[in-house]
């Protein structure tokens, strides 16, 4: 007896001490003893409850099931807590409810075996989860609470849109169901590793996630992890973001970049390549993987690329759609070394990694030397012109004292024939005929000045243009005894004039320039060859040396003096430049003694 | 020659081109009277105050372009405000250097000279002017 009191009063103490509020219940479910920690709880008096059945301290709705888990307890009394999986609720003496756990012992006492209730008011850690889960609900992203053991505990809303579960088909499952098949298998390990060194991070370490929606779709996502919880009860919130839509955007990016009709790089604030396109490729010779990852300075002649990474830090500065470099020409560098002139056009991009620019670039190289050919072109003409104003005021101005000589000489000759002897009249035929050819070669050079100035393109008969010529020449052609044969000849689109001009040139060259004792016979022929038409005319005349065959079509040069063949040097010259006024060649060959051909070709001009 | 002008105007600042050109007109006898101005502009003032029956009255003018002071151009926009009575009595033919085929035209649009000749004047030329004119 001595012995059960002492043990008693120990046991009391020890209830007494207890952190936790403690009810002693009995078989009938009458509560035997309780400590102080349960009277501050409930807000009764040991008094008021020692004998009372424990369903006061029961809300009402539980009040009906909780005999029969009372005796259930009693036919295999056990440590356990109370309610697996449910929520326990208990009731204060003033009816107000607060959650509550519970741990039930069995105790055998002298009266027979006692439930030793201790129970643990968990108001402040169902708000602090309360919280918790609030926070999680209005989380703007889907976040998934997953436990030790890979079991989903909570989700949000977000997380049920986003997957196509209701939150009662995930809470309680296994977290694969929301992975893809293929990842299902590696998953547990990953989740291991991290449990064994749980810190806030991302997911995946840089490879591409995928998340499985209730549909079976793939989405693509990008995951935060957050360990939550103790060492023991150790639990992983992810937060997972939809990026399907974002990469979709970068792919539609990348096609765009990759299907400009120029060469486009884009590149990080500390002048990282990091995409570049086809014609980036095609421009400077490298593979892409040889740019991306590298510096843009690679790109750059060596001269400038000290300088450019001011400039760079100037745009981001003040990034702003541009074109680089104004009023400066640009260069870029090859793989083979070699530079190309270019323009640049930047764009300042937002990217998920940052501010970048994206730079397209366009070779301008062929373009700057079109530019230089159109500019000497223009010179060109210009030079043109003034050569054609120089030939015509040197004409005129020329001819003004050499026909006041000839003029004169006439007059001298009319006034003091009589009183000249022989010498005297050949002296005087000689300064004439050295003023009509001068006048002849002054009138050649402006004729030669203005060739094709107020050229106009018509479609001519071309058979029927060389008939006109052969006609003009009729008188020549019957003095030499000479035969002509034409062959067929296309109609083209000509400038007339000077085309008339061409074959009366050539074919009275023809006959002027015949052997003695030998009829000239001349061919016209005419044929297409690649686009162009060609034209022969040969004869068998005298024929030309081979050292003369280009010297012939330059201005004012002559195989011949004046007294045996006649001519101002100049009709060749006017040849070529009416053949290039057609956009073709002139040339000749020629055998001395047997005769030449002039061969001419013409484009096909379009009017 | 069938026909023998009254008179014949020379303008031209060249002396020598005078000369000769006065000496065809004389060896053809195509002309009672030439007259030879050096100055375009004193000839203008001249063909105002000649009388129509005057012997010195030109029936043909031979005018020069390039001339300085009054070149041919400006004699003839000057010319056209002249009366028309007196216009219509004087045949002008430009005789000039220039063969530029520019002046040529522009000389025929300006309708006011007859013809454009390039110098010399020879007599077949001068032949054929008085045939076709007169």
């Amino acid at each position: 007896m001595e012995q059960s009191r002492h043990t008693e009063l120990t046991f009391q103490l020890i209830v007494e001490s207890s952190p936790n509020a403690i009810v002693l219940v009995n078989k009938e479910g009458k509560i035997a003893y309780i400590n102080s920690q349960t009277e501050k709880l409930f807000g009764y008096t040991k008094g008021e409850l020692i004998g009372q059945l424990v369903e006061v301290l029961i809300p009402a709705r539980y009040t009906g099931k909780h005999p029969g888990f009372r005796d259930m307890f009693f036919v295999s009394p056990s440590e356990r807590a109370m309610g697996m999986g449910r929520e326990l609720f208990a009731l204060r003496k003033d009816k107000k409810e607060f959650p509550i756990e519970i741990g039930l012992n069995p105790i055998v006492t002298v009266e027979g075996t006692l439930v030793l209730a201790s129970i643990i008011d968990i108001t402040e850690r169902k708000k602090a989860e309360e919280r918790f889960r609030l926070v999680v609900e209005s989380a703007p992203s889907a976040m998934v609470l997953v436990n030790h053991s890979g079991i989903i505990t909570l989700v949000n809303q977000q997380t049920e849109a986003l997957f196509g579960y209701g939150r009662n088909e995930m809470i309680g499952n296994k977290l694969e169901m929301l992975i893809p098949e293929r990842f299902r298998d590696i998953h547990p390990d990953h989740r291991q590793t991290f449990l064994a060194s749980p810190k806030t991070r991302s997911m995946g370490g840089g490879h591409d996630l995928f998340a499985r929606r209730k549909d079976g779709m793939e989405i693509q996502v990008e995951i935060g992890l957050n360990p939550i919880g103790e060492t023991h009860d150790q639990m992983v919130l992810a937060s997972i973001i939809d990026i399907t839509e974002r990469k979709k955007a970068e792919v539609r990016f990348q096609l765009v970049v990759e299907s400009a009709p120029n060469a486009m790089v884009l590149v990080s604030q500390d002048g990282i390549i990091t995409l570049v396109n086809q014609q980036t490729e095609m421009l400077f010779g490298y593979e892409r993987y040889e740019m991306i990852g590298s510096k843009l300075e690679m790109l750059i002649p060596a001269r400038f690329s000290s300088d450019h990474p001011g400039h760079r830090n100037g745009f981001f500065k003040q990034p702003k759609t541009r074109s680089m470099g104004m009023g400066r020409d640009l260069f870029a560098k090859r793989k083979d070394g070699l530079e190309i002139q270019v323009e640049i056009g930047l764009n300042p991009i937002e990217t998920p990694e940052g501010q970048m620019v994206l730079a397209s670039i366009i070779d301008i190289t062929e373009r700057k030397v079109q530019e230089r050919a159109a500019k000497k072109q223009a010179e060109l003409v210009i030079k043109n012109k003034e050569l054609e104003q120089f030939a015509y005021v040197a004409s005129h101005d020329l001819q003004e004292p050499l026909r006041t000589v000839s003029n004169y000489l006439q007059v001298f000759e009319e006034d003091y024939l009589n009183v000249l002897d022989a010498n005297a009249h050949k002296y005087l035929q000689s300064i004439s005929g050295a003023t009509k050819r001068m006048s002849l070669l002054i009138k050649a050079l402006l004729e030669f000045s203005r060739l094709g100035r107020d050229k106009k393109l018509v479609k001519v008969e071309c058979g029927k243009l060389v008939a006109d010529v052969v006609a003009d020449l009729q008188t020549m052609i019957k003095d030499s005894n000479t035969t002509i044969h034409i062959s067929e000849m296309p109609t083209l689109n000509l400038y007339e004039i000077e085309m008339r001009q061409l074959f009366q040139n050539l074919i009275s060259n023809a006959i002027k320039f015949r052997k003695k004792k030998t009829a000239p016979e001349i061919q016209i022929i005419s044929k297409k060859v690649n686009e162009k038409w060609h034209f022969l005319i040969s004869d068998n005349g005298i024929g030309i040396a081979k050292v003369h065959f280009n010297r012939i079509f330059d201005i004012f040069q002559r195989l011949h003096t004046n007294d045996i063949y006649e001519g101002s040097g100049i009709g060749l010259a006017n040849c070529k430049r009416i053949v290039e006024l057609h956009q073709g060649e002139i040339w000749v060959e020629s055998i001395v003694g047997k005769g030449s051909i002039f061969h001419f070709t013409i484009s096909e001009l379009s009017i | 020659m069938k026909i023998k002008l009254k008179c014949i105007m020379l303008i031209d600042d060249n002396a020598d081109d005078n000369f000769y050109h006065e000496r065809v007109i004389k060896k053809c006898n195509a002309a009672d009277k030439v007259i030879a101005m050096q100055d375009a502009s004193v000839a203008l003032e001249f063909l105002k105050s000649v009388k129509n029956s005057s012997v010195d009255h030109p029936d043909l003018i031979f005018l020069d372009i390039n001339m300085p002071g009054m070149n041919g151009w400006e004699f003839l926009e000057e010319y056209r405000k002249l009366p028309k009575e007196l216009q219509s009595q004087v045949i002008v033919i430009m005789l000039t250097t220039s063969d530029n085929p520019d002046d040529k035209a522009k000389a025929l649009d300006l309708n006011i000279a007859a013809d454009f000749k390039a110098k010399p004047l020879s007599k077949e030329m001068l032949e054929e002017i008085v045939n076709s004119h007169f």
